[in-house]
């Protein structure tokens, strides 16, 4: 597992050479930058999970990184990619943001609070987290982002299963007031979507039931027309009583 | 509220109106500045989510953009606008207007019931009901705009009460084109406005409290059966009163439209009122028709499905107007309570609708509050609890409950019908206003 990892990695740094390259003339595999390849001492590990109860609940992701003393990359960036059936609230992460939980967080696609999962898209959340010795300590650092369920499509079981992948993971170099975005150097550490390993981070969230929809729907028109009956009679009988009431006193 | 309370009016000094009302700032204040502090220091803010929505709302509106890109706005741009000051003075200058309504209600509720001669001991306690009912005193403090809303529907009737059709009509089509639901009280406002009562120039009688029983033999009752005559109101349906009144309501109406129209165009159209006429909410609320939605989401309903889903509440609405329009007060509270009742979504801050107005049938109430009156308020709550607590078993320890939690709605809705019939049937009719005496035709 360790091998894998280390190897992932080592293939990962080409993989950002790669992408380097796009901006600049000189060939990636006789340039590699050697203030990039030590900016990694350890292994990169990444633990995934979903705490809380109900409708709201948090990503935990947990990544163990030891960065170089020296290392110019000190930003985090997590993009995750979120499933249909849940939805990050901009706002929410804002007010995070505000009180420096993250450097900076965005939120892309679908943004309608609203909407069930059948008739909304996927969004798309991406973390800024400064890697200062606040939120990093013995090389780990630990991501909570607030999510929320959306309702489901109607289910038999009654309950929807909502899996999460893995998330994009870039290491970044800090960004200068006078840098412009190329300058910035970003450094791949992990891509979602490349993983083949199972998915083993879900949500069952309550679903309907379609079998109850014809009793449900019976019953609804049911309460709502003897409601409605019942006032109507109450009203009638009475005005009638006090027009009696009226025409004897007169 | 009986009438055999009436015989003392001694109350302690310091349940005088004004004493009440100070107090009740001063609450106001405290509960405001306390929200501030919760909102920093605790995870759980005090302040609504709909409070963030509106300050985003006039911050944009300040910046020169369009309130409507803050999403989940869904008001008039008038009410982004009334809150500008918070980007500029201060965020809770929004909280500070809104409480301020509040009390204004107080205060209008206290004028109404004086104007029809309610005792003053009767009054302070029907003020009471809404200065001191713990929803409303968080509903403004926590910065929901609902208080503004009850003061220009009690301020349309104090203008009624006064003879003062234009500035009702006024208020009545700004308060529609703030928030859609005073649509419901065009019907009754326009067969109130009966020439026999409403004469240019001259401010209409009303029917006191002391003369309710006594004066019938006076009153518009006298030889005229309750129900509303079919006959008669087509005679005497375009008044220049009721035509007046429609004209100017219904033109300061498409007016603010038109002005909102020219700035937000479609979206303004279309978040602001299409959005609350056409409203089906899947997502769990008092209603009972939530999970019925749900459960078809995934495909339309037809025109016909729509149609009879209306029909209840179509029937009950004008099953109130045609009993009850004269007693105007009480017919527009019953019409409330039955439009929240029988609505496709609701939501707790739909209550503050009726609560502001259940102060002002109280003086005509024979229900005693022991035991009558606190079933009623007991079976009320209990049916909201009951489904609070299926709510929370749904949203907050993730449990399927869908059919318990629809369940509890048709209880919700069960214990709504069971106070509005107890109301209805210990309700003192009295119409708001007497017909001049020198013209009482035979309807």
């Amino acid at each position: 597992m360790a091998t894998q990892r280390q190897s992932s990695v080592i293939s990962l740094i080409f993989i950002y050479c790669a992408i380097s390259s796009t901006s600049s003339s000189q060939q990636c595999s006789d340039k590699i930058d050697q203030n990039i390849v030590p900016a990694i001492s350890s292994l990169l590990q990444h633990r995934r999970n979903i705490t809380g109860e109900g409708s709201h609940r948090n990503l935990i992701t947990s990544i163990k990184l030891l960065l170089q003393s020296e290392s110019q990359f000190n930003e985090l960036v997590i993009v995750e990619r979120l499933p249909l059936g849940v939805f990050a609230d901009p706002f929410e992460l804002q007010s995070l943001q505000q009180r420096k939980v993250f450097s900076d967080v965005s939120v892309f696609g679908d943004t309608n609070l609203e909407l069930p999962s059948f008739r909304s898209n996927r969004s798309v959340v991406e973390i800024h987290v400064d890697m200062s010795s606040r939120d990093y300590e013995h090389g780990e650092i630990s991501l909570k982002l607030p999510l929320h369920a959306r309702y489901q499509p109607l289910h038999d079981s009654g309950y929807s299963r909502v899996e999460f992948g893995e998330p994009d993971l870039f290491l970044c170099s800090s960004h200068l007031p006078n840098q412009g975005r190329e300058q910035r150097r970003c450094l791949v550490l992990s891509i979602g979507g490349l993983k083949t390993e199972a998915i083993s981070v879900f949500w069952d969230i309550p679903a309907g039931i379609r079998d109850h929809t014809e009793y449900v729907s019976a019953f609804t028109f049911a309460a709502a027309v003897l409601s409605a009956f019942s006032i109507l009679v109450v009203s009638v009988l009475s005005s009638k009583v006090e027009s009696c009431k009226n025409s004897k006193q007169s | 509220m009986s009438r055999g309370s009436e015989k003392t009016d001694e109350s302690p000094k310091w349940m005088n109106f004004r004493s009440l009302l100070v107090f009740s700032m001063f609450l106001r204040v405290f509960l405001i500045i306390y929200g501030e502090w919760q909102d920093a220091h605790m995870e759980v803010r005090y302040t609504d989510v709909d409070y963030m929505v509106f300050s985003d709302a006039a911050s944009l509106m300040a910046s020169g953009e369009s309130p409507y890109k803050r999403t989940t706005y869904r008001y008039s741009p008038l009410l982004a606008f009334i809150l500008i000051p918070n980007s500029i003075i201060h965020r809770s200058w929004g909280k500070f207007l809104f409480s301020a309504s509040d009390l204004l209600v107080g205060w209008f509720i206290h004028k109404i019931l004086k104007q029809r001669n309610v005792p003053e001991k009767i009054c302070t306690y029907s003020v009471m009901v809404w200065l001191f009912n713990p929803f409303t005193f968080t509903i403004g403090t926590r910065g929901n705009c609902e208080p503004l809303v009850c003061a220009m529907v009690l301020w349309i009737i104090i203008s009624l009460m006064k003879g003062n059709l234009s500035q009702a009509a006024f208020w009545y089509g700004l308060v529609v084109h703030f928030r859609v639901y005073p649509i419901i009280y065009a019907l009754p406002i326009i067969l109130v406005l009966d020439s026999q009562i409403f004469r240019s120039g001259q401010k209409p009688p009303l029917e006191d409290w002391n003369t309710g029983k006594a004066k019938t033999t006076t009153s518009n009752t006298e030889k005229k059966p309750l129900h509303f005559n079919l006959l008669t109101a087509l005679k005497s349906l375009f008044s220049r009163e009721r035509i007046m009144f429609a004209l100017i309501s219904g033109g300061v109406f498409l007016a603010c439209n038109a002005i909102s129209f020219y700035f937000y165009g479609h979206e303004f159209l279309h978040e602001a009122l299409l959005y609350h006429l056409t409203r089906t909410d899947p997502r769990h609320n008092f209603s009972i028709y939530f999970y019925h939605i749900y459960l078809h989401y995934e495909r339309q309903f037809s025109a016909v499905e729509k149609l009879i889903s209306f029909l209840p509440q179509f029937t009950v609405q004008f099953a109130l107007v045609f009993c009850f329009y004269q007693d105007l007060v009480f017919c527009i509270f019953l019409q409330t309570v039955a439009f929240v009742a029988f609505n496709k979504v609701i939501t707790a801050q739909y209550f503050v609708w009726f609560y502001c107005l259940l102060p002002l049938i109280l003086p005509w109430s024979r229900m005693k509050l022991k035991w009558e009156g606190l079933l009623c308020i007991i079976i009320w709550i209990g049916a909201q609890t009951h489904w609070l607590l299926w709510g929370y078993m749904l949203e907050f320890k993730g449990v399927n409950v869908f059919l318990k939690l629809w369940m509890a709605s048709l209880l919700f809705l069960a214990a709504n019908t069971f106070v509005l019939v107890k109301i209805i049937q210990r309700h003192q009719f009295s119409p708001l206003f007497r017909r001049f005496r020198s013209l009482s035709p035979k309807m």
